[in-house]
């Protein structure tokens, strides 16, 4: 399991390692696309009836 | 995101801002991977208000909303992205934004803080979002930790950077 685990965590690193090493025009798109995607998150219908449950359980 | 750049650069060519520098995560993404982030903080130079020690930030609201960029909260949107124009608040603030390395995105110009002074000053505000920036500073290796040493110590943030390393290390034991 800690094998696997070390595995992944190298994985990761040197996908960091990548994007890093990007040009900066082409980490500011990827940039772009992660905020795009937030915010159609953030506005989703499902997410904001989720808010809504959440708020009536904590009232609860 | 080039869009916001050319109109900041158009400001600065027309004397509304001097020098400026792009701070935060967009700063950050510039040496790092890209981080999710709503804002772009764009440190500028600014003249005082005639007869005063204050700097306003009025001739920038004026000059964008003239030209249709409209503010949000303590933001300004330009092209899309929310802006926002920090004058430097310390000493610190001022030497990154005078250090600041020219770069450019595609074919336009534009400045990014060193990543010794955004670790610095992430070291200084000190919130969770940016203790995590500063740890992936130190595992990408690509401080140079002469210089940095030489920022904190000017600034007063040696005994900060010990205690953060100290815990970082515990951390990551």
């Amino acid at each position: 399991m800690s094998e696997l685990r070390n595995k992944i965590l190298a994985g990761k690193r040197a996908s960091r390692k990548r994007l890093a090493a990007l040009p900066f025009a082409e980490k500011l798109v990827l940039v772009e696309k992660m905020r795009d995607r937030s915010l159609l998150i953030a506005s989703s219908p499902l997410r904001r009836r989720q808010s809504l449950r959440t708020a009536t359980i904590s009232k609860r | 995101m080039k869009a916001t750049l050319k109109v900041v650069n158009q400001m600065q060519a027309d004397g509304i801002i001097g020098q400026y520098a792009i701070g935060g995560a967009i700063g950050a993404t510039f040496y790092l991977e890209p981080t999710a982030t709503f804002d772009i903080d764009i440190f500028v130079s600014l003249k005082n208000v005639p007869g005063s020690p204050l700097v306003s930030l009025e001739p920038i609201y004026s000059y964008l909303k003239t030209r249709g960029h409209q503010p949000e909260n303590e933001y300004i949107v330009i092209e899309g992205w929310q802006v926002q124009f920090l004058p430097p608040a310390d000493a610190l603030d001022e030497e990154a934004l005078a250090e600041a390395v020219e770069t450019s995105v595609d074919e336009i110009k534009t400045r990014v803080m060193r990543a010794e002074h955004l670790t610095a000053i992430a070291l200084k505000i000190g919130r969770a979002k940016d203790k995590i920036r500063i740890a992936q500073f130190i595992e990408s290796g690509i401080l140079d930790e002469n210089k940095l040493d030489q920022i904190l110590a000017r600034h007063g943030l040696l005994a900060k950077w010990q205690q953060f390393k100290h815990k970082y290390t515990e951390d990551n034991e």
